[in-house]
């Protein structure tokens, strides 16, 4: 159920934004030095929109490189433990770019499905998600391969695009309304409404399509013992970079950090490009090199996740294509094993 | 830069003609604009793949540990000296490297690129020898590729490759030695503000590990963030043990780091990482008279001493 | 325990079994007072100390790190000593320049004979460390929650 689009003029933004900081944690593109990220904010003047995509993705809002699961106390023959409360305050990620709005959907069937994870699903439910449609994707974007787009509300709330000296704001859902309601929101014009239609059909023209096969799951089970996967991976670093700016990638490490008789166990990210990832304690290593632990990375997000989520781990915003090391192109990858043929 | 590359094929072409070795770790072009990126060669048609210009920034080096076949690589500078280094601490045998030499100018920082045009968006890049020419949907902008340089290139000292087979083009001018100016600066300034600085590149810090996994001298099978017993450090980005990352994998590298840059051109969220390695290399020269990976016959300064080494920081009571 | 209202520092001192250590056994056996503060850890060599172990120390909190081993040209296994040498001036020099306070991490040489002049190291060390006051920069805050009142620190 959607509500009526409205319009947002640029130059009330920073009212709404204001009003919005005060009642509850607004989570939004800054800058950091040379780079752009998603963090929380105390004013509305350091909000960054013209961007092409924040360097992390958002999943850190609601999926933290490092979580408090629990502190506990263990003294005197008896053990306390005590649970972290989030703020009552209700959160919205503000200006994230269609792509990372997608991924929570990912992230929501992994940490909401069977094995329900209380503290993302918590945080999930009182986040409301603005997204921003994109106009002038990068040379790395591919999200319309995906199954997204430019211009996708999937995953978000309330979507923004930028027509110039406004925003169109259409609402998605019903978490939407409590924000439309806000006085900064105007009547749609249907000149205003002719031009966003137009912004949105030009959005995707620059991208270039990944050309995917259509059975591409059965042929990546086919393909999994062929030697072509020596001479893709054969520049793989194993760093972990693209695993950790990827908005879908969601596996984690189990920490207990004691200081004497308490301590806390935490949650922290993990990578299954790291040697350790697979590592068992006889010693013995299922996925003893990078080729093993890049091909697991094509395989869950192209073969496993379709299968048991619905949906590839994948949603096109291209980050492990411009901040890997060695420009391993994770297009060029799926492309070839489409084909059945090596690079 | 296109002589090299013609240089460069044919060398690769010879070598696996002649089946000198298995595979040529050399460059082709990338995937996208202002991106070279590693390539291996192992069939001769495949040789028109390599390419030589000022993207070539990896240090492929970083591709020679613990491997077992006979292989070539395209060496600059720094990596010449980071296969000193590894033939040294026995992670390849001399014999089964042919370095090919490529005297090198600097590679271009691309976030550098980025930052001069930005939010403009590059759609292509061409390298003319001192200038690099931009073009994307609605401008064209030339730039001189001096002002371009990676930080690491700017304070190299080597160009030329120190150990190489063959070499490919001729070699450049030797620079002068490193001046450390910007170390002594830092070193000007107080504990404070030390701390400061430190504590702010950590908390950038996200452990990915890319500065680790990029590095040539990291080939470690367990490296010390992966030990639990004892467990050194924690894994998560808590300050602590994010600058005592840093501190002891700079620390684990002294006399080994040859200031290549692959750290700082991994890591995506720009840490200054070379900051401590610099210092390191400062103190190496000075107390110790040692530069990693000039020669094959120089020891490395920590599996040796003297009797009269520097102790001016003992205390004596 | 903590008296209320003073801060002691707690430095840890490792010490190589065959010189230092029983240098500060020969200062304790001829009754030569020197300050409370240290905790003294046996090293079989200054060369087995580990950049890790001092790093530690300031992570839980140790206010100063002193490590001491045999005299160069004395070392009970020949040149553990001057390994350490090298490896002890590199990683000072690292720490001060991060920006860890100078004093904090101190090595010396102290011999078997030598009872008193342990007793002035430590005197030296302790005085210092004094004038740095608690160490706050490297230290492990871990974050324990509700139960944070129930540590003695």
């Amino acid at each position: 159920m959607s509500s009526p689009s409205k319009i947002l003029r640029k130059v009330r933004l920073a009212s709404f934004l204001e009003r919005l900081i005060q009642e509850r944690q607004v989570f939004a593109p800054v800058r950091e030095g040379e780079v752009i990220l998603i963090r929380e904010i105390e004013s509305p003047s350091q909000v960054v929109l013209e961007y092409p995509n924040a360097k992390e993705s958002p999943k850190s809002v609601l999926f933290p490189q490092r979580e408090t699961l629990f502190w506990y106390r263990a003294e005197k023959g008896k053990a306390e433990v005590d649970i972290p409360r989030d703020k009552e305050q209700g959160r919205v990620l503000f200006g994230i770019r269609p792509c990372d709005a997608r991924g929570l959907l990912l992230l929501d069937k992994v940490f909401g499905g069977d094995c329900r994870d209380p503290y993302y699903v918590g945080k999930r439910a009182n986040t409301v998600v603005v997204s921003l449609g994109c106009d002038d994707p990068n040379p790395s974007c591919f999200c319309l391969s995906m199954g997204g787009g430019p211009c996708s509300k999937e995953g978000s709330d309330l979507f923004l695009l930028d027509v110039g000296d406004r925003y169109v704001a259409e609402g998605v859902n019903e978490k939407s309304a409590a924000l439309l309601a806000d006085e900064t929101f105007e009547k749609l014009d249907e000149e205003t409404a002719a031009l966003a239609e137009k912004v949105k059909r030009a959005s995707g023209a620059s991208m270039h399509p990944v050309v995917l096969k259509e059975k591409l799951v059965e042929q990546l089970e086919r393909l999994f013992n062929d030697p072509v996967w020596k001479d893709l991976t054969e520049s793989c670093l194993g760093c972990g970079i693209c695993t950790y700016l990827c908005p879908t990638c969601h596996c984690f490490d189990l920490c207990d950090e004691a200081a004497g008789t308490t301590g806390e166990r935490i949650r922290v990210w993990d990578s299954c490009q790291f040697p350790l990832f697979t590592q068992q304690a006889s010693g013995f290593n299922p996925r003893p090199t990078v080729k093993e632990r890049f091909r697991q990375r094509i395989m869950h997000k192209f073969s496993y996740l379709p299968e048991t989520q619905t949906m590839p781990g994948c949603v096109g915003c291209g980050r492990c294509v411009t901040e890997c090391p060695v420009n391993l192109d994770i297009r060029e990858v799926v492309t070839s094993l489409s084909k059945g043929n090596a690079r | 830069m296109r002589q090299l590359t013609t240089d460069i094929r044919s060398i690769a072409r010879k070598l696996l003609q002649e089946k000198k070795v298995q595979v040529v770790i050399g460059f082709e072009r990338g995937s996208m604009p202002l991106r070279s990126r590693p390539c291996f060669v192992r069939k001769e048609e495949d040789v028109e793949r390599l390419v030589w210009d000022g993207f070539c920034e990896n240090t492929l080096a970083a591709y020679l540990p613990k491997r077992k076949e006979k292989v070539a690589i395209v060496a600059k500078g720094c990596d010449s000296r980071a296969v000193v280094e590894l033939i040294k601490e026995k992670q390849a045998q001399r014999e089964q490297v042919i370095l090919i030499g490529v005297p090198c100018r600097g590679m271009i920082d691309r976030t550098r690129v980025e930052a001069n045009v930005a939010p403009k968006r590059i759609l292509q890049a061409e390298e003319r020898e001192d200038v690099l020419i931009l073009k994307g949907s609605d401008f064209e902008q030339a730039l001189s590729r001096s002002d371009l340089l990676h930080d690491s290139c700017k304070t190299c000292t080597h160009p030329n490759p120190v150990l190489h087979d063959v070499l490919a083009g001729q070699p450049l001018v030797e620079k002068d030695g490193d001046s450390f100016s910007d170390i002594e600066a830092f070193d000007a300034m107080t504990s404070e503000e030390r701390w400061a600085y430190v504590s702010k590149e950590v908390d950038k810090c996200i452990r990915c590990y890319a500065c680790r996994n990029a590095c040539p001298l990291c080939y470690c099978p367990e490296c010390f963030v992966d030990a639990s017993l004892p467990r050194w450090i924690g894994k998560s980005t808590d300050a602590s043990d994010t600058t005592i990352f840093h501190l002891m994998r700079a620390y684990h590298l002294a006399g080994r780091c040859v200031s290549c840059g692959a750290c700082e051109r991994a890591c995506p969220v720009g840490v200054d990482i070379r900051k401590l390695n610099r210092k390191l290399q400062k103190d190496v020269k000075a107390l110790f008279g040692y530069e990693a990976g000039l020669s094959l016959d120089e020891t490395s300064p920590l599996a040796t001493f003297r009797p009269d080494d520097p102790e001016h920081f003992i205390v004596n009571p | 325990m903590v008296e209320s209202g003073k801060w002691e520092p707690k430095i840890v001192a490792f010490l190589c079994n065959w010189c230092s250590y029983a240098g500060a056994d020969l200062a304790g056996t001829s009754r030569i007072q020197y300050p409370p503060n240290v905790r003294i850890i046996r090293v079989p060599c200054s060369g087995r100390v580990n950049a890790f172990f001092i790093l530690s120390s300031l992570q839980k909190g140790v206010d100063g790190v002193l490590v001491s081993g045999c005299h160069p040209g004395e070392c009970h296994y020949l040149t553990g000593n001057y390994s350490a040498r090298r490896r002890f001036a590199l990683l000072k020099n690292l720490l001060e320049f991060a920006g860890i306070e100078e004093g904090r991490v101190q090595f010396s040489w102290v011999s078997a004979s030598e009872g008193v002049r342990f007793a002035k190291l430590i005197e030296r060390v302790t005085t210092r460390i004094k004038t740095l006051g608690p160490s706050k920069r490297l230290v492990k805050t871990p974050d324990r929650g509700p139960f944070h009142a129930a540590v003695n620190d």
